[in-house]
């Protein structure tokens, strides 16, 4: 359970972290899903007691992360695949980590088998790819057994059976009753990982919720259908309450109307199709309009500010 | 107010209690950081290359002695030499490599990311300090007393023929031992605590290096008086105090301070910068 109350963090005049509250409860996998310089990190620093949130408060399993008495074994984080240090192995890594909650070395070795990193594991980290340190982050933040873990983007350089491998393990790992807070940017990752999503741009807090419901709330699924005689099946549908485009001659875009009921009409009309298409909306699409102008960093060839100016999203 | 909360299908929480043994103790965070320092490779390379120079220097000292014993200018500062300061002549040296080390043994941590699973694992933070401090006493000081021995050793044959191989019963050289091995603690202490201040491995050891070795130097050329008065709680100087401080020192010029006196400002040396970065720790962000 990770529950934060108005968090802010400034960084001199720059709102990292702007007034947000949430709560990401135990037993499932919370996605925080926000583009890059959102504030993900930030607070999952705030999280952790690293960085000292500018007011606000958050607790994780009722208490500021640095009050536990057993940190580790309340919380693991992968916070960045880099907080190694660079001339040491990984099971040394692990070892020193351990060695703070005389956690015992079986369970270093437990994790090394776990996350697979076994034959690399007397190896400098600073040889590591980034997958190998990703498996590394997640074999540290499993070191104490923790109830609740904190992923800031797992999947981040792992090879296709590495993603397999994160998605297992933290679906069972929610499925065990632990709480799961993993964050990307990419919304097709979490549409596939999280069952909870929290949207996070410019600091703010833009949806939550269960994953479907954030998607439907963005934007209502649609039809597609085609037909030779569209303009007499367009009257129709909008008779029935549809709210029917264009793009193309013949071809119609349906919003408001399922593609039962326009097969119905069509029939019941002698009117003939060729295409008849239930379209569920684009994660991608959904993603884009819940983060439009929330964007920090944009690339516009248009404009000649490279930012939108603060506010325009307020 | 954003609530997230399980879907009814969901798993209830079934408060999955941890079955690994987790036990946090200041003993334990001592141990996490005695391995660090071990587990370095850089570790081994330093502590390596302060017993080869301590060693080397003080051999090189002891290699001298003959052509200064033939000198006739330098003949009567040889007679009332201790045999043991030429022993520990090759500290200064030492004290680099060992302030080096100190100072990496945080800096290196935010130079790589480390730090943050340091402060995950002890969020408290000041015992990671604290722990640091005291392994690291511990390794600078065997390494120091293994470096005299060796020296001791290695030049007992050139002493022998002047007769300055210090006397092992004589007070007078284990306190000139015993105050080079304080000196090197110290020294390793004083760049740890200017690391844990300035976050940063360039910062640390440039800041480090100058205070203990180059201010020394650069100021014995400044005939002020308020500037000689400083020049004398300078670590090296200072050192002097406890250390004999022979005519080619860098202390001599102006008065000694006591042997008591330099020992505590060696001392503060050593404890102030940590103090200080103890405090500010606890507040920054990591």
């Amino acid at each position: 359970m990770i529950e934060a109350h108005q968090l802010t963090k400034r960084y001199g005049d720059k709102t990292a972290v702007d007034d947000i509250s949430f709560t990401i409860a135990p037993g499932s996998v919370t996605g925080f899903l926000g583009p890059n310089g959102a504030g993900k990190s930030t607070t999952m620093r705030m999280i952790m007691g690293l960085d000292r949130p500018t007011s606000g408060t958050v607790t994780v399993n009722g208490k500021p992360y640095a009050r536990h008495r057993a940190p580790l074994a309340e919380v693991g984080a992968l916070l960045d695949a880099k907080a190694v240090h660079t001339g040491r192995s990984a099971r040394s890594h692990l070892r020193t980590m351990a060695a703070t909650h005389n956690i015992p070395v079986a369970r270093v070795d437990e994790v090394i088998e776990m996350t697979g990193l076994a034959t690399v594991a007397h190896k400098r980290v600073g040889g590591f790819s980034l997958g190998m340190g990703q498996r590394l982050g997640i074999a540290s933040a499993m070191l104490g057994d923790p109830r609740t873990l904190i992923l800031d983007e797992p999947v981040n350089g792992l090879d296709p059976e590495g993603v397999q491998w994160v998605r297992r393990l933290v679906r069972s790992l929610a499925d065990e009753g632990r709480t799961v807070f993993l964050s990307s940017h990419l919304m097709s990752e979490m549409a596939q990982t999280a069952d909870q999503l929290l949207v996070i741009g410019r600091g703010r807090i833009i949806a939550a919720g269960p994953v479907q419901q954030v998607i439907d709330s963005v934007s209502a699924a649609a039809v597609r259908v085609r037909s030779p005689r569209a303009t007499e099946l367009a009257a129709l549908l909008e008779a029935d309450g549809a709210a029917v485009t264009s793009s193309a001659p013949g071809a119609l875009e349906l919003r408001g109307i399922d593609a039962e009921r326009v097969g119905e009409l069509a029939c019941a009309h002698g009117i003939a199709l060729h295409e008849l298409s239930p379209r569920s909306a684009s994660l991608e699409e959904a993603y884009m309009s819940l983060t439009q102008g929330a964007v920090e960093y944009r690339s516009d060839v248009t404009a000649t500010a490279p930012t939108v100016p603060k506010g325009e999203n307020r | 107010m954003s609530t997230i909360t399980a879907t009814a299908d969901a798993v209830l929480p079934t408060a999955a209690r941890p079955t690994v043994h987790a036990r946090p103790s200041f003993l334990g965070i001592l141990r996490g950081e005695w391995r660090k320092l071990l587990s370095l490779r850089s570790t081994w390379w330093v502590l390596g290359a302060t017993v080869v120079l301590i060693t080397g220097i003080s051999l090189a000292v002891a290699a001298s002695v003959d052509a200064m014993a033939a000198d006739p200018v330098t003949a009567p500062t040889l007679a009332t030499t201790n045999g043991a300061e030429l022993v520990s002549g090759g500290f200064q040296i030492g004290m680099l490599t060992i302030a080096v080390l100190g100072a990496l043994l945080i800096t290196g941590e935010y130079s790589t990311g480390m730090i943050r699973s340091t402060f995950a694992a002890v969020p408290t933070r000041v015992p990671v300090v604290i722990a640091k401090a005291i392994a690291l006493s511990v390794l600078t000081g065997v390494v120091a007393a293994v470096s005299i021995a060796l020296s001791y050793l290695v030049t007992m044959p050139q002493l022998a023929a002047h007769q300055l191989v210090p006397a092992l019963d004589d007070a007078r050289t284990w306190q000139v031992f015993g105050g080079t091995v304080y000196f090197l603690v110290a020294a390793a202490l004083f760049s740890l605590g200017v690391g844990t201040l300035l976050r940063s491995s360039a910062g640390a050891i440039t800041v480090s290096l100058t205070v203990l070795l180059l201010l020394p130097g650069v100021l014995a050329f400044v005939s002020l008086n308020w500037v000689e008065t400083i020049a004398r709680y300078l670590p090296l100087p200072a050192s002097g105090a406890f250390l004999g401080g022979s005519e080619d020192s860098l202390s001599s010029g102006g008065d000694q301070l006591t042997a008591a006196t330099g020992l505590l400002v060696i001392a503060a040396y050593a404890l102030v910068p940590l103090f200080a970065g103890a405090v500010v720790l606890r507040r920054r962000d990591a």
